[in-house]
């Protein structure tokens, strides 16, 4: 724990450093307005003397063409400045030419964090370890159609795995009907499609034990296809996701990838509401249903159910998610109920260009002792953090979790700290 | 269930309910406006058949969540650079973001699979106006005293620049 202080303190002073000698940005900005101002009021000067041999029709009453005030002065100006504006034009149909889409239009972004931890469990080590490296590919190959995909390498004690985390071609036919088919992040909850594995994005270190990475409470892919799009709602903001997959496969943790271990598709649906009135709100309940089997041939029936509240503004935000997992063995009929929440709350401070946000999160899991599926997961833990963002791009968190897990079994009490970026 | 399970629930439920409480009040807080300037247009391509749309149906434009005006025509955002003056109105009066803000937005979408391209960023009124007229389904952010013949004006909750009580300004 101290060699963690010592670490916390460390990581604290490099960015106080790397903030002391970062440009003032308020003067660049000045210069940057100062600069555009100057080009609008030469573009409207351009304007005005292209305006001036024939202004052409307006497709709306209410749009004005530039008024052609006949000065004499005016005219020998155009006259001097033809040259140049003729050049600038052609660089503008150039850079017109170069914005028009292109297919296919791939592009690539990546994620990245690197993280330190020191707890007093015992048997655990602290120390530093290599997050996922995440890239992802997105790629419109046609105005109605798109390629997303996504890998990451992730580091263990002997080797690296490279794993395919999405792979996913979508058709759209509009805003109300978009069907796609592959490997996706599974549409139970929120959290799941909304940050997954790019540490970046979500404020916290970590996601949430019921979404966890490698975790199997939730299914955490899905490979098959789904159908997706708004419902026309007006104010309420109706959206929905309909899918088929293979469910889980043999290691319930993972999707079937290269075929379902039995003749039985999951399915999965998801609807949300994005109020017009309450900006930033997202409500929404999901159900998820999947047969699974095992190697020994036992069959369960899996019911999710799930429903989430976020406001996601970020002053303040709010993420509250709740899981059920209710498991039935086919042959004796014995059901269990696994239920799991958390509740995220953080608050984008003020001061300092916004760039602080501390947070806190309360999770709980809890496994029935008759549960066949899972191992225990009883989890009941607090955290708090606080998330810098260093720039737009990069991020520094640092966290205290105090989590216990079975009953009887001592609390354990942990230092995170991350650095996670995207590029 | 356990009496602590039960309270477990009633922590959940009371922390539900001041969440529920903090949303509305800050729904309640008057929008972002920028400092009183010239009226910012909203322009779009003359063959987007649209003319009207309220500031929620403009906001789910520019926040990816309506990609196609119809089904054969899909949305092409264009958004001025940093510090020009339509890009504080529409981040501050649409998006009601930081310049951060966005920028995290947009990378996100498009990491959900929500959108496979970011809107496209102009850094002039030229440019503007001849990826507007050049494209369609283009639509665009204008200073209201820059609108040039050839675009068509949208109407915003039923006003056009320059009238009272036009949202974006």
């Amino acid at each position: 724990m101290h060699r963690g202080l010592v670490v916390t303190a460390m990581l604290a002073l490099a960015a106080g450093a790397a903030w002391g000698q970062s440009p003032p940005a308020s003067e660049q900005a000045e210069q940057v307005k100062a600069l555009l101002e100057r080009v609008e009021q030469l573009e409207k000067r351009v304007a005005e003397l292209e305006a001036r041999p024939a202004a052409p029709s307006v497709t709306t009453a209410a749009v004005t063409a530039p008024s052609a005030a006949p000065n004499p002065e005016v005219q020998q100006e155009a006259a001097k400045t033809e040259p140049s504006h003729q050049m600038e034009g052609h660089m503008d149909q150039a850079a017109v030419r170069q914005m028009e889409p292109h297919y296919p239009n791939l592009q690539i972004r990546g994620f990245a964090d690197m993280d330190f931890s020191a707890t007093d469990q015992k048997g655990t080590t602290s120390g530093f370890n290599l997050g996922q490296l995440d890239l992802h590919l997105a790629s419109a190959l046609s105005p109605k159609i798109s390629y997303f995909g996504e890998m990451t390498f992730n580091a263990h004690p002997t080797n690296y795995t490279v794993e395919v985390e999405r792979s996913i071609i979508r058709y759209d036919y509009n805003d109300y009907f978009k069907i796609s088919f592959g490997r996706y992040h599974t549409p139970i909850g929120y959290w799941n499609t909304a940050f997954h594995h790019g540490a970046w994005l979500e404020t916290s270190i970590d996601r949430p034990e019921i979404v966890k990475v490698g975790g199997t409470f939730t299914p955490i892919h899905f490979v098959g296809f789904l159908a997706e799009g708004n419902i026309p709602s007006g104010g309420a903001g109706l959206g929905y996701s309909v899918g088929v997959g293979n469910g889980r496969g043999d290691t319930i943790s993972r999707p079937g990838d290269a075929g379902d271990n039995n003749n039985n598709r999951a399915w999965v649906a998801n609807v949300f509401a994005r109020p017009v009135k309450l900006y930033g709100l997202q409500i929404g309940a999901s159900v998820y249903r999947d047969k699974i089997t095992f190697a020994d041939g036992r069959n369960f029936r899996e019911w999710i159910t799930s429903a989430h509240l976020a406001w996601t503004r970020g002053d303040p935000e709010f993420l509250a998610e709740f899981s059920n997992v209710n498991h039935r063995q086919y042959f004796t009929n014995v059901s269990t109920n696994n239920p799991g929440f958390y509740v995220q709350m953080g608050y984008r401070l003020p001061w300092f260009e916004k760039t602080l946000k501390p947070y806190y999160r309360f999770e709980y899991l809890h496994t029935p002792q008759n549960e066949a599926v899972f191992t225990n997961l009883d989890l009941v833990e607090s955290i708090f953090g606080l998330r810098y963002d260093i720039s737009s791009y990069a991020a520094f968190k640092t966290e205290y979790r105090h989590a216990s897990r079975l009953p009887g079994t001592p609390t354990i009490n942990g230092l995170f700290l991350q650095t996670s970026f995207t590029f | 269930m356990s009496p602590t399970m039960k309270m477990t629930y009633k922590r959940l439920a009371a922390i539900l309910w001041t969440a529920c409480l903090m949303c509305t009040l800050v729904s309640w807080r008057a929008e972002g406006q920028t400092s009183r300037g010239t009226d910012i247009a909203v322009v779009v391509n003359p063959d987007t058949p649209v003319s009207d749309l309220s500031l929620a149906d403009v906001r789910k434009v520019l926040l990816g969540e309506r990609q196609y005006w119809n089904s054969k025509l899909p949305v092409v955002l264009l958004i001025r650079a940093p510090v020009a003056r339509e890009r504080d109105v529409v981040l501050k009066v649409i998006y009601q973001m930081s310049e951060d803000q966005f920028k995290q937005y947009w990378v996100a979408k498009i990491f959900r699979a929500e959108a496979a391209t970011p809107p496209k960023i102009v850094y002039s009124n030229d440019m503007q106006y001849e990826l507007v007229t050049a494209m369609p389904g283009a639509i665009a952010f204008v200073d209201a005293r820059n609108v040039r013949p050839g675009l068509k004006v949208l109407r915003v909750d039923g006003h056009l620049p320059g009238e009272a009580n036009y949202p974006l300004r």
